[in-house]
């Protein structure tokens, strides 16, 4: 009877710690917490020496300071996010917290670790938040690109590193931009540019992690941003270079997204400090 | 042998309780925020110490000259319309987009000296990566252009006491008595 | 002796003469009444009914301000433009142009905009019947997939463009991204016998390898366009397209011009227009033989028809009808009427 006793206690203690333990290891860890779920990124990385650039968007003409940097050739593939979310299962699909992604999240994959039947696996990952972006970034030890840091890059074809005076310049990456469906396309299966980077403007629209710094009303008629009311600091902000189609479109682009929104040609490439 | 089985049993009641309240928190939910935040009394903790308050939220630097006065007018126009006896499960929350200059004890200041130091006003400054992140949650748009300056859009967003966005008001002169009155409602209901 | 009560009738109908034509001095200069002063909208809110050009939805008749729901849907299709060549398009509910909205003054809208998820690009939409931030392009730039909403008062009547305003946007309104919505006064217009939706604008183009046209920035900056067209199709109110009225009836056009350059000269050859609501607002001028519609404008033009046959409408900058494609029909079927109108001579 006695020994019943015991058993009974030592078994209920046992459900006590376990119900415990499951406590601790719930959400108390951030998804992006730095060392949960590290895996690796075997993606070359190119060395952009620092430069001055006149950003698209300025009060006055007074170009912008840009340090070296690394960034990712290419765009995050789906094979690559897969790896991702198998070492972090709070960023599957399932799991996802509605905080740090909408219900489109991963939308076209088969199941959580399944990628959709006809698309590439070098595919370009879309249909992911800034949040989920900005987590695989911090799981391979890197970053996203800031806004300064990628138009430095745009700035270049595949000859020289600033096209922007050139005619054709605006032109060109429109064209790639409106072809539907681009997203769907493997990576590095265009010529690089200037600096040895692929898939700048021909895949999928990517992810900065200060996309949040364009202050633009959505009425772009006259070229020039200012709305006092909505937005402090009078600084009206207009387009230096209002025949570069190609970046209003971008820059419309990220002035319409918010970081939980996950879209069907938006996805991200990674970028580092030079110093680390 | 009772006394014992009521032992184990109201210990295993008591971890159940807490897993239930972990779990009850909303998907959406801003309380799944882990970064950690100062406040104006040097207090440090996450974000989810807030649970369980109705929340007004605005981000400001407080040596910004155009429209954040108007913010912060307008956060002083709603705590007066929410009901008195309400205050104490509501906070008025100001977050710094400028953590750098807006220290501590600045924004102890600037609360003294804006008549906001009952205890139902949260000031809170984090790191950048934080404020960001903050930011983004908020829908909040923002970019430095000088040393001190930034360049930022307006808006008041109201929390309910399970961290989920029950309102957002965008602008200045923003309608405080419609404000207010979610603020009311939340409170009421919870 | 004095008529006491005379001169006391008189003095009153000075007084109230006064008072009368005081009034009328304050309705000419037609002020909006503030919102809080109109009247307010009752009711469930219930979704509009939009129809495609040349159809308008029913008119909203004697009734007070409503709620309405509009549900926009933004493309990019492909589709025929004219001689069996295909363009992109952008559009408000894959049609060009848009669909076309018809509320009351004082009614409140609520308009949400979807963006396909085929879409590349973001868009959005401005409204010039709207009193408000962009017309509403800040607060509905939705991105592909997205839906954004705004609500907003109609507290002006008159027939209004609504465009994307997306950057850039030469290029989403030479895509073909605008319509018309039509806020009519307390009370209803006038019934007419047949009401229709005609919009021109002009068309800037480039051929892919595979023919496919698209956009020409460099055309448009010159502002010069391949096509001028009625309705996004060269054709569109031609043949068995042509819109139709009897002899004796009353037609309405409501006509407008989504541009993004150029400025119409609207003529129907053999008509004179008994009415045109100039620019689209509430002055009314009377035996019109062409009118001006600005670029992102409109009008609405009301006249009878006497005299059966095809009536051509056009564009009198006439190189645009007869080269570019900016002309259509009325077919007007019906008794003759040699008082009005007969071969040979008197």
């Amino acid at each position: 009877m006695k020994s019943r006793l015991i058993h009974i206690v030592i078994l209920s203690a046992a459900i006590w710690c376990i119900s415990c333990e499951r406590q601790e290891a719930a959400p108390g860890a951030a998804p992006l917490a730095l060392h949960a779920g590290e895996i690796s990124s075997k993606v070359k990385m190119v060395l952009i020496p620092g430069g001055e650039y006149q950003p698209f968007y300025g009060a006055d003409t007074t170009p912008v300071k840009v340090k070296p940097f690394l960034i990712d050739e290419r765009p995050v593939t789906n094979g690559e996010f897969l790896e991702f979310v198998k070492a972090n299962p709070q960023w599957q699909r399932s799991q996802v917290k509605r905080l740090y992604a909408d219900t489109n999240y991963l939308r076209s994959w088969v199941a959580d670790t399944l990628l959709p039947r006809d698309i590439h696996v070098d595919a370009p990952v879309t249909q992911l938040s800034w949040y989920a972006a900005k987590a695989y970034a911090t799981a391979v030890g890197k970053r996203l690109p800031v806004l300064d840091e990628w138009e430095l890059v745009a700035m270049a074809d595949e000859t020289v590193p600033n096209a922007r005076d050139k005619k054709s310049y605006s032109d060109r990456i429109v064209n790639l931009y409106l072809v539907k469906n681009r997203q769907y396309n493997a990576v590095k299966q265009s010529p690089p540019n200037y600096w040895g980077v692929y898939n700048f403007f021909d895949l999928v629209w990517e992810w900065t992690d200060d996309f949040n710094s364009v202050l633009v009303t959505g009425d772009a008629r006259s070229g020039e941003y200012s709305n006092d009311n909505l937005f402090c600091a009078g600084s009206a902000t207009s387009a230096t270079d209002v025949l570069n189609y190609a970046a209003f479109m971008r820059f419309s682009m990220r002035a319409g997204l918010k970081a939980h929104y996950t879209v069907a040609n938006l996805g991200f490439r990674c970028a580092k400090d030079v110093d680390e | 042998m009772k006394a014992l089985f009521l032992l184990i049993a109201s210990l295993l009641l008591f971890s159940c309780k807490e897993n239930t309240a972990e779990k009850e928190l909303p998907s959406d939910s801003i309380f799944h925020l882990t970064t950690q935040w100062q406040d104006q009394h040097k207090q440090s903790y996450q974000l989810d110490a807030l649970r369980g308050k109705t929340l007004v939220v605005v981000m400001i630097y407080t040596s910004c000259k155009a429209t954040c006065p108007l913010l912060v007018a307008d956060m002083k126009k709603i705590e007066k319309q929410i009901k008195p006896d309400y205050l104490d499960k509501t906070s008025l929350v100001l977050v710094t987009i400028d953590p750098e200059t807006d220290t501590s004890e600045h924004l102890a200041e600037f609360a003294k000296t804006g008549g906001m130091d009952a205890p139902h006003w949260v000031f809170l400054r984090s790191d950048e990566a934080a404020t960001q992140e903050f930011a983004n949650v908020l829908s909040m748009k923002y970019k430095k252009i000088s040393p001190i300056d930034f360049s930022h859009s307006n808006i008041i967003s109201v929390f309910n006491p399970d961290g989920e966005l029950i309102l957002q008001e965008e602008g200045t002169g923003i309608n405080a008595g419609k404000v207010a009155g979610k603020v009311n409602e939340a409170v009421k209901g919870s | 002796m004095t008529n006491k009560p005379a001169l006391f009738l008189l003095s009153v109908m000075l007084v109230f003469g006064a008072c009368k034509s005081h009034t009328e001095q304050g309705n000419a200069s037609a002020e909006k009444p503030p919102a809080a002063k109109m009247e307010e909208a009752k009711g469930a809110p219930e979704e509009a009914e939009i129809t495609a050009a040349p159809n308008v939805p029913a008119p909203v008749g004697n009734r007070g301000p409503k709620k309405l729901i509009v549900k926009l849907l933004t493309t990019e299709i492909e589709g025929e433009i004219a001689d069996k060549k295909k363009y992109t398009f952008w559009t408000f509910n894959n049609i060009v142009p848009g669909s076309f909205i018809r509320v009351r003054e004082g009614d409140e809208v609520e308009v949400r905009l979807k963006n396909d998820a085929s879409s590349v690009l973001p868009h959005n939409i401005d409204l010039h019947a709207v009193n408000g931030p962009g017309g509403g392009a800040e607060a509905t730039s939705a991105v592909p997939g997205k839906e954004e909403t705004f609500t907003f008062k109609a507290m002006n009547p008159g027939l209004y463009v609504y465009h994307c305003a997306a950057p850039p946007v030469p290029m989403h309104i030479g895509n073909g991204m605008y319509g018309l919505i039509l806020v009519e006064p307390a009370g209803g217009l006038k019934p007419v016998d047949r009401e229709y939706y005609i919009m021109q604008g002009e068309f800037y183009t480039k051929a892919r390898e595979n023919g496919l046209l698209e956009f020409d920035n460099d055309k448009a900056v010159s502002e010069n366009p391949d096509y001028v067209l009625f309705n996004g199709k060269k054709g569109s109110l031609l043949g068995a397209n042509m819109i139709e009225a009897k002899v004796g009836e009353t037609v309405r056009l409501f006509v407008g011009n989504g541009g993004p350059n150029l400025i119409s000269s609207f003529h129907v050859i053999g008509e004179i227009f008994d009415n045109v609501y100039q620019e689209g607002g509430t002055a009314v001028t009377h035996n019109v033989q062409t009118t001006i519609i600005p670029a992102g404008g409109s009008a609405i033009v009301e006249f009878r028809v006497d005299v059966p046959g095809e009536y051509v409408l056009v564009d009198h900058s006439l190189s645009r009808a007869f080269n570019k494609g900016a002309i259509g029909k009325l077919k007007v079927t019906g008794e003759e009427n040699p008082k009005v109108f007969k071969k040979g001579g008197l």
